[in-house]
């Protein structure tokens, strides 16, 4: 227990990032209130900069520092340094492509972008939380957003039967966390991370308690990452939900979620790795196979992408269950430049979209390359890196990740995991078929988009080539931040 | 110093971006324009190094550019080496670059009739060839300023692919596709060798930059492995060997020669720059970039004797047969890659960069002017329909003359110089196989001077033997043309006179090439060097000037004053003849044994094993099973939230049970 | 006598939540929630944290039960439609839920749950500051963080439902009680006048 006494003032300026965006958000709020723009840009131009300005105050205030502030539950320091930019960017990315597409639909509105920033808040909060308390409520607050943007179309029932399954599952994943939580609480009489590190060293005969708490909180951290079996949310939220909106789920919610593995199990139960290690392999297995299997037979890229994501999050747990800086650092260039690489796919998926016509259905990609040259080659880029093909990112990523899982002692998992980058190879290939070889019916989506939009997708697609050439720089900071 | 280099390499670049990318929009004149500034830029900078250093007031440089990414200690960087060889090497690829790039423009100002009509591939070719030609000078400057084995390896591929395009440039020609694609594949064999060599080198050595691997080696220079069995060989010689094999693939050495002569179905220019003045030297040059490594294998260098030897006759003698005007240019070129392998192999590698770089002018212009004929013949090649032309074209005479006379090693001639220094290196050098490739060497002087001049009499002297359209046509080549020849004349007659004193027998590669005491024949023979002139002296004693002269006396026996003569020799000698034409058969072994072969072992293995087994059994089978997990997966995605709740409630409860009260 | 008390509580407790699920009104099984409510209520008061007991009461009892009634009645749910499945899956829910009780009864039962071993906390409660003090000093400072984030939940809760049920659609009822103030009489009354003529005509 905590008593007043421990109380001290705190650092306001180390937390400033997340005090920003939260007074960023409450401004777009009141400017967008007060607004007539139709179209709701200020609170869109507002909304970017706010992005914009959190990473740079980010960078500034917490790249390598590691403090604590909030009495202990606040933490600053370099991994999480990055994964907020990472977010925040990701977070940029979505909003410059989500425009046109939510104009189209009646559904851009000041909702939006509040609910969104609000999200990215919670993302923050995640990542740089340091007590089981903060930790909780950054997820909610993260959760209880997606939980809203899903629903927002309100004339869509399948919106509405996702946002529904999304909730409920969402809260049960969170009882599940919050069980877990409770028992280390009881255990350790603390809420702080460090103390329960501590405790965790530690362990005498309440060590089943501990791991009884342990697998709770495994599986909700599990649910959070779309992890084989607390999977079943993924497909039906990404292909119900607003493409914008499952592109933010399927990038920045994971980054935050890595976040979220890292704090409450990478740094708070270190020192029961060998139990963890052993959960986290059964949900990486699972999600490598279920992943690879039923993203073959999906004709809707949304659902696509949704089950090839159990593939990638496969891949990130193995970075992360080797418990080790490089597997961590690992991870973190793989979630990064996965959520990337996603992002921008689901960019062309919005980019090919109009009024009235969901380009989500892997037929719409037939023959786009005769239709726009330049957005079929770079959804070959990311085909081609989420593959896994040298020269782009996706194979420095596999390649870390599988260096760190086979360092850890796990071959046989490196195996696995390559034998079903091999099978994913043909469904992400599949699009590029279709893209080049393939006739389209009819005439086909063209793409249609500002030129601000399309500049962002073109500079997100070249992104994905230009990092797998040049990836030292990217990794050396991912490793760096881990590097004892 | 680093930007100066840096600009040296990304000019080219940047222009062959520029012509390539944004051709339609620039035009022909901003293509040919960018792509020949950027190269004189490169040249100007390039010479500015060379006297630099020279001069003693640029140190040498060896440094890291970039570094890519570094596992396991292992850097993988791009990075200079920036000493005499290396400056030398630039300063001749940009030179004759740029005077390849101004030739151009003369002889591809009516490439458009070499396209169908209409066709859309002929559609900008001309920037398209002007954009090639500065890519490969930008990988060619990449190559010789490498500081390490993976840029080097980069950099031999990419100038391998641009040799591919260029060959390949006509692609409508069957002939051509076939031509690239032979060299393509012959070149693929060399580099495997290479790749292993690189492999070897870092798997026993542990780094990729130069100086490292030779420190590494120096240090322990008896280290042993086993390939076959328990034969142990020499780690030195077995990568010498394998780094020499990727060498022989781009070097045209025998028996990887027979793409070279194939390619001369690319643009003349592009035969002048790529497949005689500098790409097909990069073996050479590696060879002698290695010379700390080979120093410490006499194996390794007894073996590039023997090769080298054997290439400088056999295909010299090939030449003497041909009678398309390029051909024989290129089985020179073969016979003279021969050569400078010849010296490598007897420790003297000054002797044989010094070849290079000489045989890079007269080649070179040997080329363009053998490029000038083809225009005023309207693009015919083949030397029966040629014959008197001295009298219409005086210059392209002029300059050829100067250019075969340096080929044969006329006294005072840049080639006198290279050729005389490698035949007496061998002469001196006591390694094995050293007199087996004395006396080919100096057979291949005979040859080298009855085939030159057979040519130049064939084309040159004589009664015409073309068409009357093709007469009334014949004229001099434009000045585009003509300058660049002229100015390749200069250093073709004058450089070896100047050098020779610095480069082989001075210490211009010292710090550079390095030779240990025992083997530096060039030492040895430097004792009695006491200047050029006295170098000429000597050559009037020794057996090779003899031989060229009865070269000359032979050819012009033949085909001046009896020109009945030689088909009366060739009936007589049909089965030899016919084993020249056929080129030893090492074509036919290429194409019936080794490509027909693979293609029937294809054929069997794609009926068999991999239709009926890989697709049948394994392919289809696995798609098969995965199709029906996953449609037992797409089952469980039911819809029914509490279906999706259920499932997460069993997973906590298996795990609960598993990780919890199992097992512990 | 305390524990005899706390098992009253208890068994109360554990009986309403399971008539929760079992209940086949849905007006009943929201009463015996808040049964259960009261009496977990009870059991903290006992374990001495008044102030959650008493906001237990408050909130969950006086106001989210009482708008969940509201909703029940309003909507008219058949439940048996409902609850079908609760037989037809009992056969693999009921293992599940076994297992489940026997591992919690296995961790709880297993002895480190016992108080002595638990670490209690190292703080003394004051005897003049009681429970509902002591969590409002540490919630505003120790706490603070948290807090100010629990505030900004609650708003993102406002944001969010005021977006999903505040739209306008075609043909729902409505009232705009702006545009009700501002009515003016010429809005709603026309005055007409009809010609004098056709009066005394009629008459």
């Amino acid at each position: 227990m905590t008593t007043a006494d421990a109380f001290e003032t705190p650092d306001l300026m180390l937390a400033l990032p997340e005090i920003w965006l939260l007074a960023m958000a409450c401004l777009v709020l009141v400017v967008d209130l007060f607004s007539k723009d139709r179209d709701h840009t200020p609170a869109f131009w507002l909304t970017q900069f706010a992005l914009v300005s959190t990473a740079v105050i980010t960078i500034n205030l917490q790249w390598g520092v590691d403090a604590t502030t909030f009495s202990g539950t606040y933490v600053a320091d370099d991994f999480g340094t990055i994964l907020k930019v990472a977010a925040l960017g990701l977070g940029f990315l979505g909003f410059a492509y989500s425009r046109d597409y939510m104009r189209d639909r009646g559904l851009l509105t000041g909702e939006f972008y509040m609910l969104s920033l609000f999200a990215m808040l919670g993302m923050l909060v995640t990542i740089s939380a340091h007590n089981l308390l903060t930790l909780y409520l950054g997820v909610e607050l993260m959760s209880l957003c997606f939980y809203a943007l899903v629903a927002m179309d309100r004339d869509s029932p399948r919106a509405s039967e996702a946002a529904m399954k999304y909730f409920v599952l969402g809260a049960l994943a969170s009882g599940m966390l919050l069980y877990g939580m409770s028992m280390l609480y009881g255990t350790t009489g603390s809420l702080d991370l460090a103390t329960i590190r501590e405790a965790a060293a530690t362990l005498e005969d309440n060590r089943i308690l501990f791991l009884f708490g342990l697998v709770f909180m495994v599986v909700g951290v599990a649910f959070k990452f779309g992890a084989v079996p607390f999977h079943m949310w993924v497909p039906d939220v990404y292909h119900g939900a607003p493409t914008p909106v499952t592109l933010m789920i399927a990038t920045a919610s994971k980054v935050a979620a890595v976040g979220l593995f890292l704090r409450l199990i990478g740094e708070g139960l270190e020192p029961l790795i060998a139990d963890w290690q052993q959960m986290i392999v059964i949900l990486a297995v699972l999600s490598l196979l279920v992943g690879n299997t039923v993203a073959l037979v999906q004709t809707n890229i949304k659902r696509m992408l949704a089950y090839s994501t159990f593939n990638h999050m496969g891949f990130i747990l193995m970075g992360l269950l080797a418990g080790a800086p490089g597997g961590y650092g690992a991870a973190v260039f793989y979630a990064v430049t996965y959520a990337m690489t996603v992002a921008a796919a689901f960019g062309v998926v919005l980019l090919l979209s109009q009024k009235n016509f969901e380009a989500d259905q892997l037929t719409d990609f037939k023959g786009l390359n005769e239709r726009s040259p330049l957005y079929a080659f770079i959804m070959l880029l990311l085909m081609i890196s989420l593959t896994g093909i040298p020269g782009t990112v996706g194979f420095y990523a596999k390649w870390l990740v599988l260096k760190a899982t086979v360092e850890a002692g796990f071959v046989w998992l490196a195996v696995l995991a390559v034998a079903g980058a091999v099978v994913g190879a043909f469904y992400y290939l599949r699009i590029v078929r279709l893209m080049y070889f393939d006739k389209p019916e009819g005439a086909g989506p063209q793409p249609s988009g500002s030129g601000g939009f399309r500049a962002v997708l073109t500079l997100n697609g070249l992104a994905v080539l230009a990092l797998g050439i040049f990836p030292g720089a990217l990794v050396a900071i991912c490793m760096a931040a881990f590097a004892p | 110093m680093k930007t100066i280099y840096l600009l040296i390499v990304l000019f080219p670049l940047v222009g062959a971006l520029i012509a390539g990318l944004l051709g339609s929009r620039i035009g022909r004149e901003g293509a040919h324009w960018v792509t020949s500034l950027s190269v004189g830029i490169s040249f100007a900078l390039s010479l500015l190094v060379l006297i630099g250093l020279m001069a003693g007031w640029v140190q040498p440089f060896n440094g890291t550019v970039y570094t890519w990414m570094v596992s396991e200690g292992i850097r993988f960087e791009v990075g200079f080496l920036v000493d005499n060889l290396s400056a030398m090497m630039m300063t001749v690829v940009t030179f004759v670059s740029l005077m390849v790039h101004v030739y151009t423009i003369g002889y591809m100002s009516h490439d458009e009739e070499n396209w169908p009509a209409g066709s859309l591939a002929g559609v900008n070719a001309y920037q398209r060839f002007f954009s090639y030609i500065a890519l490969f000078t930008f990988a060619m400057l990449m190559l010789v300023m490498s500081n390490n084995f993976l840029q080097l390896f980069f950099a031999w591929e990419a100038v391998g692919l641009v040799s591919y395009l260029l060959i390949g440039f006509w692609f409508n020609r069957p002939t051509a596709v076939f031509a690239n694609l032979k060299a393509f594949l012959v070149n693929r064999a060399g580099d495997f060798g290479l790749l292993l060599g690189i492999g070897a080198v870092l798997f026993y050595f542990g780094s990729l930059d130069y100086v490292e691997v030779f420190a590494a080696a120096e240090a322990d220079p008896d280290r042993t492995m086993s390939i076959f069995g328990g034969a142990e060989w020499k780690v030195v010689t077995v990568a010498g060997i394998l780094l020499f094999i990727g060498a022989m693939g781009k070097s045209a050495q025998a028996p990887l020669h027979v793409w070279l002569p194939d390619s001369m179905e690319g643009p003349t220019p592009i035969s002048a720059l790529i497949h005689a003045a500098t790409m097909v030297t990069a073996g050479i040059f590696l060879v002698a970039r290695m010379s700390p490594l080979y120093e410490l294998s006499e194996v390794a260098l007894s073996f590039i004797l023997v090769i080298g030897a054997f290439t400088a006759f056999f295909m010299g003698l090939i030449g003497l047969v041909q009678n398309d005007i390029k051909r024989v240019v290129a089985y020179s070129t073969l016979s003279q890659l021969g050569y400078m392998v010849v010296a490598l192999g007897v420790s003297a590698y000054a002797a044989g960069v010094f070849h290079l770089m000489t045989h890079a002018f007269f080649k070179a212009l040997l080329f363009l002017g053998a490029g000038s004929v083809i225009i005023a013949m309207h693009h015919k090649q083949d030397m029966r329909e040629m014959g008197g032309l001295k009298q219409y074209m005086p210059v392209t005479y002029w300059t050829m003359l100067l250019g075969t006379l340096a080929l044969i090693g006329f006294p005072g001639f840049s080639g006198f110089f290279s050729k005389d220094a490698i035949i007496e290196a061998v002469h001196a050098s006591d390694r094995a196989g050293a007199g087996f490739a004395y006396l080919m060497v100096l057979l291949g002087v005979f040859v080298t001077a009855l085939y030159s001049f057979r040519l130049f009499f064939m084309v040159f002297h004589g009664e015409g033997r073309m068409d009357h359209h093709t007469r009334e046509h014949l004229q001099e080549s434009p000045r585009v043309v003509t300058v660049p020849l002229i100015l390749l004349a200069v250093p073709s007659v004058l450089i070896g006179l100047f050098t020779i004193g610095p480069m082989v027998f001075g210490g211009f590669f010292d710090g550079a090439i390095f030779v240990h005491r025992a083997n530096d024949v060039l030492a040895y023979l430097g004792q009695d060097y006491t200047g050029p002139f006295g170098f000429i002296a000597h050559g009037f004693v020794t057996p090779p000037l003899y031989l060229a002269a009865a070269g000359v006396a032979t050819a012009w026996f033949l085909y001046i004053k009896r020109p009945d003569l030689p088909p009366v020799i060739q009936s007589r000698l049909r089965p030899l003849h016919a084993v020249l034409e056929n080129k030893y058969g090492f074509d036919d072994l290429y194409i019936k044994g080794v490509a027909g072969g693979s293609r029937a072992l294809g054929g069997f293995f794609s009926r068999v094993t991999d239709a009926r087994l890989i697709d049948g059994l394994l392919v289809n089978g696995t798609a098969r099973s995965i199709g029906w997990a996953a449609g037992v997966m797409r089952r469980l995605q039911t819809g029914y939230l509490y279906h999706y709740a259920f499932v997460m409630i069993i997973g906590l409860v298996v795990m609960l049970t598993w990780f919890v009260f199992g097992a512990r | 006598m305390t524990l005899f008390i706390f098992y009253c509580f208890a068994a109360v407790l554990i009986f309403a939540a399971t008539m929760v699920i079992t209940a086949r009104n849905p007006v009943h099984a929201a009463m015996y929630l808040v049964l259960a409510f009261f009496n977990s209520a009870a059991l903290w008061i006992m374990a001495g944290a008044e102030f959650l007991g008493i906001v237990l009461v408050l909130v969950y009892v006086g106001a989210v039960m009482v708008l969940f009634l509201f909703v029940v009645m309003m909507l008219d749910i058949n439940l048996e439609k409902l609850r079908e499945g609760f037989v037809r899956h009992l056969y693999i829910g009921l293992p599940i839920a076994v297992v489940m009780v026997v591992q919690m009864l296995l961790v709880v039962g297993s002895g480190i749950m016992d108080p002595a071993t638990l670490p209690s906390g190292d703080l003394p409660i004051p005897e003049d500051a009681g429970n509902t003090a002591l969590l409002g000093s540490v919630l505003y400072t120790v706490y603070v963080y948290p807090f100010e984030l629990a505030a900004v939940i609650l708003l993102v809760a406002i944001i969010a439902a005021i977006m999903l049920t505040l739209r306008r659609r075609e043909g729902t009822k409505h009232q705009d009680p702006g545009r009700q103030v501002k009515v003016r009489k010429e809005d709603r009354l026309r005055t007409v006048d009809l010609p004098r003529n056709q009066q005394s005509g009629s008459r």
